[in-house]
């Protein structure tokens, strides 16, 4: 049986990708405001659960 | 969050990771050795707290003679093995000598490795010969200057390398030196996306 592939709509998807970084970027600046206002302790300790 | 700068000086304090750790025991042979060196690109914005790992950190050492670099190699491979080569004098003569990088991670292990090469253009240079020197846990490694960071990682343009920027940006914006960044998006034709992400 031949796998049916969706139409795709590359403009709908490039579109989709700008709001996503537009996102995260108002996420990354959330979280810059959080840490400017966190110990470093406190920022850091959940930073190295993240990367460890 | 407390980070001291002062004259062209930064202090951090901080829980360290496995990132942060791999970088102090490397710098702390390159320190031995009186070797220049700048760690540039995405561990920049990992140091100050952008939560996200690295496969690999960057980094810039001075051109250094065979000589030297075989006083390096000898200190690095008591910790850390050259994934690329295991031969000192090809790591130094195919590679570095012909504008390719080599890597180092820990024994055993791929992943994180050190991305080491010597500088490939002007900027790297101006990286090398301007680099911050940094404080970590009081640990002296060099980085390179926020300033240019920014503008670099908006001219590299994939998303992460956004994200990089605007991390940077909104954590140093307050005490940015704002001619030195405007003259490097100038430069590298990155006002108009400077404007858009970070802004």
């Amino acid at each position: 049986m031949q796998v049916k592939i969706p139409n795709i709509d590359l403009k709908e998807l490039e579109e989709q990708k700008k709001i996503n970084l537009k996102e995260r970027l108002e996420f990354i600046k959330l979280y810059a405001e959080w840490i400017k206002k966190k110990s470093n302790k406190e920022w850091s300790s959940q930073q190295a659960k993240i990367v460890d | 969050m407390e980070i001291e700068i002062e004259q062209e000086c930064i202090k951090i304090d901080k829980q360290l990771n496995s990132l942060d750790r791999f970088v102090i025991d490397f710098s702390e042979i390159l320190n031995k050795l009186n070797i220049k060196y700048v760690f540039v690109s995405g561990y920049v914005s990992i140091i100050f707290g952008r939560n996200r790992s690295s496969e690999d950190i960057d980094l810039i050492i001075e051109k250094i003679d065979l000589q030297k670099f075989s006083a390096l190699w000898n200190e690095l491979v008591k910790k850390f093995e050259c994934i690329i080569t295991e031969d000192k004098k090809n790591a130094y003569e195919e590679y570095l000598l012909n504008n390719h990088s080599i890597r180092f991670s820990e024994k055993g292990k791929f992943v994180p490795n050190m991305e080491v090469k010597f500088p490939k253009t002007e900027l790297d240079l101006w990286s090398l010969k301007n680099s911050v020197k940094t404080f970590l846990n009081n640990n002296l490694i060099f980085i390179s200057k926020i300033e240019l960071q920014i503008p670099f990682k908006l001219f590299l343009g994939s998303d992460k390398d956004f994200e990089d920027a605007k991390f940077l940006y909104e954590i140093f914006k307050e005490k940015i030196d704002n001619n030195l960044l405007n003259e490097f998006n100038e430069k590298l034709k990155t006002k108009q996306i400077f404007t858009k992400i970070c802004r």
